[in-house]
């Protein structure tokens, strides 16, 4: 069987939104930007891709229509390029990712450009125009929960203190700053061009976190809550992107993959604890690996809240030092429709740079779903 | 209109409370300018420090932007290009003239030079220096947003156009009011202000007053604002006034009365020495705040006599009661709080009438200078007219003080009065002579003079302003709107579509356009169960208000202060607004537990709906309008209420509060060739998927302890009237009628539940919103 492999991934710099400085950036022209140096870099010819798709939570307003196509005609791509946008929210670029596995695996194409994008300055979470169904907005109001609030759910489960929670995010700011300050992001950053000025670093980072500067915060959702603006990721503008193709298209091509594609997974959960869908689909990725939590060396497991990732982390038995490496989502931010081409681009490349064998790239999804993918070195 | 270059860019020197606070005006009138401080990276802080500050130096945070900053040591070439540098420095002469020398390096040719002092002589500034031609004082007060007074001090060798050109951006621009005065020490505001705060403070400790008991007497009675005088000093900060005395006292002659009457009081050399400053040090000064055992905090006064802090008592006095009715009456009254109004009158206003010319030349320079620099009611001569000026005279015989000429000049008559209309003031040789206003204003006070109104009631008049315009006054108390005020809305309408006249303004000139419905009597009416009348009455509010925006003839809003409620709902019917630049707007009906009943949730609707660069779609003009009004939120000022849409982008805003109605009028008229009144498009209103969305929005803020179980009730029936009620849906239309019977369903439903009458209740009882 042909070995489906990511070969490429870059992404923007994720920048607070509303003050940070992506915030004038519209999000086609960010997601365009990163897509065209994706394709510069590779080399490769851009007609013999079949599809871009693209990821995003709130696909309205500048990213809405088809974003897809439309950042496929200013990325400059070849018309023959075809191009959808994918949402499963949080989960959407992760998606893109499986899309084209799977259209591989069918032998319906040989490479896509799987990416995504979120611009949360300029469509609000949640789109503009919220209307929920009024019956199942009464009946089941879980399926409209606030993330925050189901943070707050799974802290009061799983028993996640408050101080723990902080420990958490103290700890991924310091691994995000110490990666910032010796350059390891450097190479999967796209600088982006704002009007005149050239944006080349991530803006989200607070290095200076400490464990009593978080402990005088006030709960972000709750009164009586234990999640505060610290230990919950940013609202956050990015972009990213990857190459997924077959193992025999990237060394035509010159291109040494990152890693390969051992399996994908999706699942459902209670919505009122989304955060905790990574463990189910996790679990039904690694089994169809063949693998178990030992063989990981490197995780990605997206921070959407410090309590969820420690959650996971319990419940699937995973070695803290394997996950998020150069920090996460707390630290580096939650663009929602870009983060799943981060963390699986991530993945790979820490699998390569770590020299392991086997990588898991997993997160949760509002609403209550996961969605997980296994990498594998290539030998 | 002078002949003099405009000022299309100011710098200011000096980053302190006065210079940073001018600074950010500056920015207010739309101006750019430039901000320099000696001490590195001090200008940047201060603008930091004033976007957060509140009161707020900005009228809108983005302002700060206009404000460029920077070191006087490096980037002095900043100021190059002003056309008006504003010196805020160090009160020293010496520092003021090296930094003049420096200036001249770089300012270019022409341009205007003014220094900020309260208290150094522009002799001693200028005094055959090269920038002598360019020169001038002009003194702001603090905080220079709020304080309308500008004293202006030209020298002899002052270039004509200097004064022009600064007078006229101040007054439009600023919205100033410019005082000329003399080259002499503390002006006239903080010369007669200063007295004034030295003879209350010695007459209090002298006769035995409490603070509590000096402040009562000399804050409302007198139309002085109610911090009277110790209140006073804990708001501007007690330390300044040893320095002020001393700058006094070593500029004015030793037998001025000012200079003898100073004492130093122990009492207050202590609170200063142990950094009780007042207010701004956060240790308290006369009055302090404490925390009682259960964490309660509680108010504490200091005893003039014993220098010990008691819980604040509040002042009992008969001739308070007495003053209510007249000044008279408390100056008359002979306890101690009359014989303190009476011995404070006599030092105050005695003074200021011996003031004259040496300070100013005329009266009304004095009475507007004190109305505007310290918010005084009246001023001095003013208050003289109140008393009478021949009671005045006698008691200062009685008081073996000298009666100063002018007072021996107006003798039987007053130093105001009104002949045909016009009103005049007494002029220097004893005859009256009319008011003058400055060119382009258009006062109500004046008009009314000369004619009686169109229409008159209990609650509003009508007012034919000229050029077939007409003015539609409040006069209710607090200008709140009842049925008469209503009814005289209706009578105007009525009158402009017989041609009465041909465009309208809404518009007066009390504190306060309107806060709103008249709630004392919507209690009353729910205490009775007179629901058919409540409903009657929101009935006839929508109605006459609806007839507003239908009316055949261009109708404008004039407001000035606070334009709440109901008061902010005639507003959102009109053609368009010309707003005061501080005027605070605001739908604060949830406050008391009820939703905005006269049109006003249809009229956000509709303003966000037609708002350009609001997103597509039926819910962000739901969105937008539930924000604001499930908040209470009141803008500070008519450049925030952009921010809400509460005015439009078309609508103006007037700086100087004296040019609003001339302002208004002429927009009125601009309006008047070819208007048609403008067809309501229907409205795209979400029904239940959008009054869901809403709800959990208010479900969220439950979590997070911000709403309360009746802000809920109150919220649920907004977000229903919002969204165009249960039966609504986006394919449909929904009309400003369908959207006002909601309004008025939920207005009844709410006014029926006791939380609601419990918050309509604690508002008339405290002023403050009842969270339950």
């Amino acid at each position: 069987m042909t070995d489906i492999v990511i070969a490429a991934y870059r992404r923007s710099p994720f920048h607070l939104a509303g003050k940070g400085a992506l915030t004038k950036l519209r999000p086609d022209e960010m997601a365009a930007q990163v897509i065209r140096a994706l394709v510069a870099d590779t080399g490769i010819d851009p007609g013999t891709i079949e599809d871009l798709i693209l990821g995003c939570a709130f696909p309205e307003g500048e990213q809405g229509l088809n974003v897809a196509r439309l950042v496929g005609f200013i990325a400059g791509l070849p018309q023959g390029v075809a191009g959808v946008t994918v949402n499963r929210f949080c989960g959407s670029s992760m998606q893109s990712i499986h899309q084209a596995a799977g259209a591989i695996r069918m032998g319906a194409g040989e490479a896509f450009l799987c990416a995504g994008v979120e611009s949360m300055s300029r469509v609000p979470m949640g789109g503009y125009n919220v209307l929920p169904h009024p019956g199942l907005a009464a009946d089941y109001p879980a399926a409209y929960m606030g993330m925050g609030e189901t943070a707050e759910n799974v802290a009061h489960r799983h028993q996640i203190p408050r101080v723990q929670q902080e420990a958490f995010a103290v700890e991924s700011q310091r691994r995000a700053a110490e990666a910032q300050a010796h350059g390891r992001l450097e190479a999967e950053i796209v600088p982006v061009t704002v009007g005149k000025e050239s944006v080349s670093a991530d803006g989200c980072l607070r290095p200076d976190t400490s464990a009593e500067g978080l402990a005088g915060l006030k709960p972000a959702f709750r009164t009586d809550g234990t999640v505060t603006a610290g230990t919950a990721s940013p609202l956050t503008d990015g972009a990213a992107a990857v190459l997924v193709c077959t193992d025999e298209f990237a060394r035509k091509n010159g291109l040494t993959p990152l890693a390969r594609i051992k399996s994908i997974a999706v699942a459902g959960c209670a919505p009122e604890v989304m955060g905790m869908g990574p463990v189910g689909a996790s679990r039904k990725a690694m089994e169809r690996a063949g693998i178990t939590v030992r063989d990981l060396d490197v995780v990605e497991l997206n921070e959407a809240f410090a309590s969820q990732a420690i959650a996971c982390m319990r419940e699937l038995g995973l070695d803290p030092a394997t996950v998020n490496i150069d920090g996460g989502a707390i630290a580096l931010g939650h663009p929602l429709g870009a983060t799943g081409a981060r963390i699986t681009g991530k993945a790979a490349a820490l699998l390569q740079r770590e020299r392991g064998r086997y990588a898991l790239a997993t997160q949760c999804i509002g609403g209550g779903q996961g969605i997980a993918t296994v990498l594998e070195a290539v030998a | 209109m002078s002949d003099a270059p405009p000022i299309q860019k100011i710098a200011v020197i000096g980053a302190g409370v006065m210079g940073a606070g001018i600074a950010a005006h500056v920015a207010n009138a739309g101006i750019p300018v430039v901000l320099l401080d000696i001490v590195p990276g001090g200008a940047a802080k201060a603008v930091e420090r004033m976007v957060r500050a509140d009161p707020a130096p900005f009228m809108h945070r983005s302002f700060a932007r206009r404000v460029v900053t920077g070191d006087l040591g490096t980037d002095l070439e900043l100021v190059a290009d002003c056309d008006w540098i504003i010196e805020a420095i160090v009160e020293t002469p010496d520092a003021k003239r090296a930094l003049y020398e420096q200036l001249q390096a770089v300012r270019k040719p022409g341009s205007i030079l003014s220094s900020n002092t309260s208290t150094i002589p522009l002799a001693a500034l200028t005094d055959g220096a090269p920038w002598t031609a360019d020169f001038l004082i002009t003194h702001f007060f603090n905080p220079p947003r709020y304080m309308r007074l500008l004293e202006l001090v030209t020298g002899p060798a002052t270039r004509p156009e200097v004064a022009a050109a600064v007078t006229q951006v101040a007054d439009h621009a600023l919205g100033k009011t410019v005082i000329p005065c003399k080259d002499r020490p503390g002006f006239i505001a903080n010369r007669i202000g200063g007295q004034w705060i030295q003879s209350a403070i010695n007459n209090a400790v002298d006769l035995g007053l409490t603070i509590e008991e000096a402040d009562a007497v000399m804050g409302r009675p007198l139309g002085i604002p109610k911090t009277g005088v110790f209140g006073l000093l804990d708001l501007v900060g007690i330390d300044l006034m040893p320095h002020i005395a001393a700058s006094m006292k070593a500029s004015l002659p030793a037998d001025d009365a000012y200079v003898a009457a100073m004492r130093d009081h122990p009492l207050i050399a202590r609170l200063i020495g142990e950094g009780r400053t007042g207010r701004k040090g956060g240790k308290g000064g006369f009055y302090t705040r404490r925390k009682d055992e259960d964490g309660a905090s509680e108010k504490y006064a200091i005893d003039l006599a014993l220098g010990i802090d008691r819980p604040t008592e509040r002042a009992v006095l008969e001739s308070l009661e007495a003053g209510k009715r007249d000044i008279a009456a408390l100056v008359e009254h002979p306890d101690r709080g009359g014989r303190y109004a009476r011995a404070v009158l006599i030092d105050t206003l005695g003074y200021a009438a011996s003031l004259v010319p040496e300070v100013a030349d005329g009266i009304a320079a004095v009475d507007a200078a004190m109305r505007l620099g310290y918010n005084w009611r009246w001023g001095p001569f003013e208050l003289i007219d109140r008393l009478g000026p021949t009671r005045f005279a006698a008691m200062l015989r009685e008081a073996g003080r000298p009666v100063p000429e002018l007072l021996d000049r107006v003798a039987e008559g007053r130093f105001y009065r009104e002949v045909d209309g016009v009103a005049e003031v007494m002029q220097l040789d004893g005859t009256h002579a009319p008011l003058v206003r400055p060119e382009g204003v258009l006062l109500l006070s004046d008009i009314k003079r000369l004619a009686p109104p169109m229409a008159k009631s209990a609650g509003a008049s009508l007012w034919d302003i000229g050029d077939g315009v007409a003015c539609l006054e409040f006069h209710t108390k607090m200008n709140a709107i009842d049925p008469d005020v209503l009814g005289m809305v209706g009578k105007a309408i009525a009158m402009g579509k017989k041609g009465a006249f041909r465009a309208l303004v809404i518009h007066n000139e009390a504190e306060n356009f309107s806060v709103g419905a008249n709630l004392g009597l919507a209690l009353f009416a729910a205490n009775i169960a007179a629901w058919g009348e409540i409903e009657s009455l929101i009935e006839q509010g929508q109605k006459a208000f609806a007839a507003l925006r239908a009316a055949p003839f261009p109708v404008v809003g004039a407001p000035a202060g606070m334009a709440l409620g109901g008061g902010c709902e005639v507003l959102l019917h009109c053609d368009a607004i010309e707003a005061h630049a501080e005027t605070y707007i605001g739908l604060v009906e949830v406050g008391v537990g009820v939703i905005p009943g006269w049109g006003g949730c249809a009229a956000m609707l509709r303003r966000w709906a037609e708002a350009k660069g609001v997103p597509r779609g039926p819910m962000p003009p739901v969105a937008k309008a539930f924000e604001m009004i499930s908040t209470a939120q009141v803008v500070k000022s008519a450049h925030e209420a952009r921010d809400w849409m509460l005015l439009r982008p078309t609508d103006g805003i007037t700086m100087n509060r004296d040019r609003l109605l001339a302002a208004a009028k002429a927009r009125a008229l601009a309006m008047v060739e070819g208007y048609a009144p403008a067809e309501p498009k229907p409205l795209r209103l979400p029904g239940p998927s959008g009054r869901a969305a809403l709800m959990m929005a208010v479900d969220g803020a439950v979590a997070l302890g911000r709403a309360t179980p009746h802000d809920v009730t109150v919220c649920a029936h907004l977000a229903t009237t919002l969204t165009g009620g249960p039966r609504a849906d986006i394919t449909e239309d929904v009309t400003d009628d369908q959207v006002r019977k909601l309004e008025r369903e939920a207005f009844m439903a709410l006014l029926r539940t006791d939380p609601t009458l419990a918050r309509v209740e604690h508002m008339l009882d405290t002023g403050r919103a009842l969270r339950n």
